[in-house]
């Protein structure tokens, strides 16, 4: 799937390392022309200083000439300057140079003499460090040592090769179990006592690094960190210590890439988001449907981020591939339950997409096939060191495969999709960073019929990182999202029309995020979204057709909201993150609005009135505070307990009557009727390192009630109606449940396991009793699956072979059957039981692949991989749905499964 | 939706599909809902309302009639009719005291024993005579030898040009006659039935109320509707708007199942509600409706026919021979199609020696040689 490993070190922080010693070694000798290492050796034998560094580091190295008389100090400085090695001279006098990071000290004021950490401490660890190229660095005022009280250690971790922070990364001291993340801007802030520490940076799919500190007071390292070998990339997974102990959040869930290609791919396409829903707490209603439930919440409920814009449809071809080329995602994140104060407008989850990193060094790509789709990936520096382009593209052939299978039925179908996705990322500055993106889908499909459907997703964003000071940095994201399908039919010429639908929207965001010394980190910000949907237009499609256009009042909105967040560390075993967001939201003319009999349901037959909104003015304001917060408590050192509380509120909804939500419902706003959606979650979470921190579990229970759902009155028309309002049904909902997670990330046999215990129920609201679902009692709605289990592995066999697995279980989900029948035009009618009073069968599956990548040689022009893999190898016919249809005079039940067999696929691909 | 099953079959490459397999709920609810099923129209007849009680899941269904009913039908001048229980739950108007006209508003009632039900008063709204039924030959394909094989599409044209009918409903009943390949006394019969599914369409989304090309009945060849001389009488009614959103309801939950977007199953309760508790629900429909009727022949030559007697022959004897040890379930033919000395068959079937096991031998009036 990717990019090339560069060898070499991007310099990122163009200064010079300080040098805090009056400590002068002049240089004596002639140097100009002198290799890195002579230079070296002189200066030991001609002063009493020792060097200490990595051999690979100087050894093809030459001196800069920098005039003579100088010392050597300046030397260094001229000849290392923009090579990414930096050198401290310590207190000994002797000279460090390290790789990657460098050193800052705050500047012992004159006269102070400190008192020194034991020399034989200090020489011994060097000698033994040395080994691993890690180096002891001071960090801070020697001063400061004996002065009581923890203090921080801060500061940025960084690609290597893009130079772009990395978030989630792990940054933890062994000795004294204290650790901590880097936050989404690669920034982290630990808290340790005063002394000799070493301090180890974890992230998986990058090499891990530990470095040895001298800390007397607070003090900042930043740290480069690069990648594993790529043809390796499968085999080399590097042990991610990932410290849930130390997150704020509670349930949330990350996937990287380097994760995902260890799991069975379903048809041949390992699918990123796809794989988010096989986490605890992720439901779906069946095998390759649109749409996912988090905690209990609809399919509308998920705020789906791709370049900080939110996707309307994150499906290609009715489910079965997300929406969103793998190829382009660096990881994904999903918050099912502490959902931080900068993300609004959804109620269930945010699924932040976290496009790639381009490469800035030189061309990468790759490229696959699968039985399904072809795709490539180009990842080319156009600037090298300052700008990079990404460029992905897939499609499917299926077309290509319809037309050859002599089948009436698939003669007279298509389903086609392909995406694009672009993005450009420009470094102006050491200060000021802009990357743009574009991203376009787009589905066609028609199934034995003249009816032709096509939807497409478009998003175009900008991005400009701003650091004011290195503690304190802004991101001002403007960002338009719009989705539309249409449907057409021209059997009949007479009949011929378009039926289209829209939504749209504008995104102005900007966000802050201070780090102020000590123990605090603070983000606030502001957004404004500009809402515009067209419901729907109905118009002809040629000349001769009959169809009268009718086209649907468009709705426009705008929702705004002000945010502040704070986490700060009260002590190093408890911590708080409070946020208050506070969501406006403006219902805007033109519009007419329809005025109803109070005293009866509303219908269309019931309208008293109509009230005329001008444009612009606004039809209805909502607003309300969003309360966000989470309690950190530390117990041991390997276990801690996590509280939350999170309101959110949502203006935007689905109308979908069917089982899975499909790519043909309609978007509608909050508006005069329909009011915002309000969720309210409160979790607790227990987490703890097992088996001597190589296995992570945690368990998490949540409530959660959610008042304005929607539910539909029977046999609703959504698509194509005026007046939406007379077919919903206001719901109130209650979700709880209880998530227990076992993952175990290190060794040849990495494994992961979880089960989940949930419901969610609902209960219609109204005065009157046609619009109560069930008299008006609770019930589940049709994605409650109370038992969930899926346990995942994989298993190295060697450096270039790997067998994985899965298998998922869960409960059925509710359905209505029919009570009893009548017969009316010669038909059989069914009469059907209380909505969701049953449910179909429990699903189980397994799922297998070996993976095996082409041989290790490095200096290949294509590195090949294969992926075998098998869906549902027991071969289970999981029930999707139950239906019934009348078959000579009798109504029959028929379960329809979608996969009833295994499916073996074989994908290739390879990297250039 | 449901070819999607095909397609993801022919997607895997592999023999892999969706599968459907039947099974019989356990339901242990009872239900017995009243149900009005019936239609008062213009024309000279008689007409019938049919009042039964619902019935359970997965059993035959023979409909549980409500007998002793009063039931009336109050026009818009106040001028009430009563309906005379015909047979078991089946009530019918007299057809030289009530017609039904275009125009004017009809209410239904129904006393059984205590309890009332009362329909909404629908208003007969006109329909035009249906302007042409025709059909097209379709190739569906060849056969292994490269014969063409065709069935048949009929459709249907018709136009309000008042534009007072903006809804429309179909039904028919078909008649084909079908001739057996042996001589045996009822060799040449008829066959008829009933539509069968609710063929609905809504012009009021057009600029004028017309139907083109309507697709009403699509013949394959799997039966022997297309072998001899197929007919079909086609009624065409007009709806108001609540009774088509009534059908189209129906449709929806009887037709469109099975999917992967399938709509959540509801009830569906019509224009009949209980006077003294409207909670409980009343299911089937009371239609009023004008009615056009129209006829099409069809005796055409289609191509690639199945052989839809193959199975029939049983055993071959010489005539006139003695026929040893005949037993009473085999049937005599005699079969002399081929120009040679007809021979006695034998045929374990029935229905390959006598079609009225099938079909009626009574011409129908209107069938034309």
């Amino acid at each position: 799937m990717t990019l090339k490993v560069l060898t070499t070190v991007f310099l990122l922080l163009i200064s010079v390392a300080l040098q805090g010693q009056v400590t002068k070694y002049p240089v004596t000798w002639k140097y100009e022309n002198q290799k890195f290492r002579e230079f070296i050796q002189k200066a030991e034998s001609v002063h009493n200083v020792k060097f200490f560094y990595k051999e690979e580091w100087i050894s093809d190295k030459a001196v800069t000439f920098c005039g003579d008389s100088v010392t050597v100090a300046q030397v260094l400085d001229a000849s290392l300057r923009e090579s990414g090695i930096y050198f401290l001279i310590n207190r000994h006098g002797d000279i460090i140079l390290t790789s990657g990071y460098m050193v800052r000290r705050i500047e012992t004021p004159a006269g102070v003499e400190g008192k020194f950490i034991p020399s034989v401490i200090l020489t011994d660890s060097l000698k033994s460090r040395q080994v691993t190229g890690s180096m002891f660095i001071d960090v801070g005022n020697p001063s400061d040592r004996d002065k009581p009280g923890a203090v921080t250690l801060s500061g940025y971790v960084r690609d290597e090769n893009t130079g772009e922070p990395i978030a989630g990364v792990s940054v933890f001291n062994q000795k004294l179990s204290l650790g901590t993340i880097t936050n989404s801007f690669g920034f982290y802030s630990l808290s340790l006592p005063r002394g000799s520490h070493s301090v180890q940076f974890t992230f998986i799919g990058l090499k891990e690094k530990t470095i040895n500190i001298n800390l007397y007071s607070s003090g900042e390292i930043d740290l480069g960190m690069s990648s594993v070998l790529i043809p390796l990339k499968e085999a080399v997974v590097s042990a991610q210590k990932d410290r849930i102990i130390q997150r704020f959040e509670v349930g949330l869930e990350n996937i990287s890439l380097v994760n995902l290609r260890l799991l069975p791919a379903s048809l041949g396409e390992s699918d990123i988001i796809k794989s988010v829903l096989s986490l605890p707490g992720v439901k779906v209603v069946g095998e390759g449907s649109s749409g996912f439930n988090v905690r209990g919440g609809s399919a509308d409920q998920n705020l789906i981020l791709l370049y900080g814009a939110p996707m309307y449809n994150s499906n290609h071809f009715f489910g079965f591939f997300s929406a969103v080329n793998s190829d382009i995602i660096r990881d994904v994140a999903l918050y099912k339950g502490g959902i931080p104060a900068r993300y609004g407008g959804r109620i269930s989850s945010v699924l932040e997409i976290t496009p790639k990193e381009g490469n800035r060094k030189e061309f990468a790509g790759n490229a696959g096939i699968s039985p399904v789709t072809a795709h490539f990936m180009i990842d080319a520096p156009i600037l090298k060191d300052k700008c990079s382009l990404i460029l992905t593209g897939r499609s499917t052939y299926s077309n290509w495969i319809f037309r050859r299978v002599n089948n009436a039925i698939l003669q007279n179908s298509m389903a086609s999709f392909y995406d694009v996705n672009a993005r450009l990322t420009y470094d102006i500055n050491k200060n000021n960073k802009i990357e743009t993106a574009y991203y376009l889908s787009n589905d066609a499909f028609r199934l034995n019929s003249d009816s032709l459907y096509k939807y497409d997703n478009n998003i175009v964003s900008v991005k400009w990182k701003h650091f004011f000071s290195r503690r304190f940095l802004s991101i001002v994201t403007v960002n338009n999202s719009n989705y539309q399908y249409k449907i057409s039919s021209e059997r009949v010429l007479q009949d011929g029309f378009k039926m289209a639908h829209k939504v749209n929207s504008t995104w102005f965001k900007a966000d802050f995020n201070w780090y102020p010394e000590g123990r605090s980190e603070m983000n606030f910000g502001a957004d404004v979204i500009k809402y515009s949907i067209k419901p729907g237009d109905y118009t002809p499609s040629n000349d001769s057709s009959l169809v009268i256009p009718h086209l649907i009042q468009k709705e426009n909105a705008v929702e705004a909201a002000l945010y502040f967040d704070e986490k700060y560390t009260i002590t190093p075993f408890l911590s708080v993150n409070a946020g208050l967001r506070f969501s406006s939201y403006f219902a805007l003319g033109p519009a007419d609005i329809m005025l109803y009999d109070p005293l009866v349901p509303k219908n269309v037959s019931t309208i008293t009135d109509t009230s005329v909104i001008s444009p612009g003015r606004v039809i209805k304001t909502y607003a309300g505070p969003e309360l966000r917060l989470s309690l950190n408590f530390r117990l041991t050192d390997n276990s801690s307990v996590k509280i939350n509380y999170n309101r959110n509120r949502q203006y935007l909804h689905l109308l979908t009557n069917t089982t899975s939500i499909s790519p043909t419902d309609t978007w509608k706003l909050s508006d005069y009727y329909l009011k915002p959606q309000i969720g309210d979650q409160y979790a607790l979470g227990y987490y703890r390192m097992l088996n001597r921190n190589r296995i992570e579990a945690s368990a998490e229970i949540y409530y959660k009630s959610i008042r304005n759902m929607l539910d539909f009155k029977g046999g609703a028309r959504l698509v194509m109606n005026e007046n939406a309002e007379t077919e919903i049904i206001n719901v109130r909902g209650r979700a709880y449940g209880l998530e227990l997670s076992l993952k175990s990330t290190e060794g040849r046999l990495q494994w992961t396991a979880g089960y989940t215990y949930s419901r969610i129920l609902i209960r219609s609201i109204s005065d009157f009793r046609e619009e109560l679902v069930n008299s008006g009692k609770w019930f589940p709605a049709s994605f409650d699956k109370p038992h969930d289990l899926t346990v995942t592995f994989n298993y190295l066999i060697s450096r270039r072979f790997s067998f994985s697995g899965s298998y998922t279980y869960n409960t059925g989900r509710p359905v209505t059957y029919p009570t009893g029948v009548f017969r009316i035009g010669g038909i059989t009618v069914p009469i059907y039981s209380e909505r969701n009073a049953y449910r179909i069968p429990d699903y189980s599956r397994l799922d297998i692949a070996v993976s095996i990548s082409g041989n290790l040689k490095l200096k290949k022009i294509a590195h090949p991989h294969w992926a075998f893999s098998v869906y549902n190898v027991l071969g289970r016919a999981n029930v999707y749905s139950v239906y019934f249809r009348e078959n000579n005079n009798r109504i029959k039940g028929y379960k329809l499964s979608v996969f009833g067999r295994p499916i073996p696929s074989v994908t290739y691909s390879f990297d250039f | 939706m449901r070819y999607l099953l095909l397609i993801i079959l022919c997607l895997s490459l592999i023999l892999v599909a969706g599968c459907i397999i039947k099974f019989t709920p356990e339901i242990e609810e009872d239900n017995t809902l009243l149900v009005v099923e019936g239609m008062i129209t213009d024309q000279n007849m008689t007409n019938k309302i049919r009042i039964s009680h619902a019935l359970p899941v997965g059993k035959v269904i023979t409909p549980v009639p409500v007998k002793g009913c009063r039931v009336t039908i109050t026009d818009r001048h106040g001028s009430i009719y009563n309906l005379k229980e015909s047979s078991p739950g089946i009530y019918i108007t007299d057809s030289t005291r009530f017609r039904g006209q275009v125009n004017n508003r009809y209410r239904l009632n129904i006393v059984d024993g205590g309890k009332s039900y009362e329909s909404y008063t629908m208003e007969m709204k006109p329909v035009p005579p249906i302007d042409s039924i025709y059909y097209e030959k379709v190739l569906i394909g060849e056969d292994e030898f490269g014969v063409p094989i065709e069935e048949c599409q009929v459709y249907l044209d018709t136009k309000d040009p008042f534009g007072k009918c903006l809804y429309y409903r179909w039904d028919f009943s078909e008649t084909w006659e079908f001739i057996l390949p042996y001589s045996v006394p009822n060799y040449r019969c008829w066959k008829s039935a009933y539509s069968g599914k609710i063929i609905i369409k809504n012009t009021s989304v057009y600029n004028q109320s017309r139907v083109d090309r309507f697709p009403i009945q699509y013949i394959s060849n799997e039966t022997e509707r297309l072998k001899v001389k197929y007919s079909m009488l086609v009624n065409q009614y007009s709806l108001n708007e609540d009774e088509y959103a009534y059908w189209e309801r129906v449709k929806s939950v009887s037709e469109n199942v099975g999917g992967l977007y399938d709509v959540t199953p509801m009830s569906i309760t019509g224009n009949v509600y209980r006077l003294d508790d409207p909670d409980v629900p009343v299911l089937g429909y009371f239609s009023v409706s004008a009615v056009a009727r129209e006829r099409i022949f069809i005796d055409d030559n289609f191509i690639g026919l199945p052989n839809y007697y193959s199975y029939c022959p049983g055993d071959t004897i010489r005539y006139p021979g003695p026929i040893p040890n005949l037993n009473i379930s085999a049937w005599l033919i005699v079969d002399n199609s081929n120009g040679q000395p007809p021979y006695r068959v034998i045929t374990y079937f029935r229905e390959c020696a006598d079609c009225t096991l099938r079909g009626t031998n009574v011409k129908p009036p209107y069938w034309d040689e």
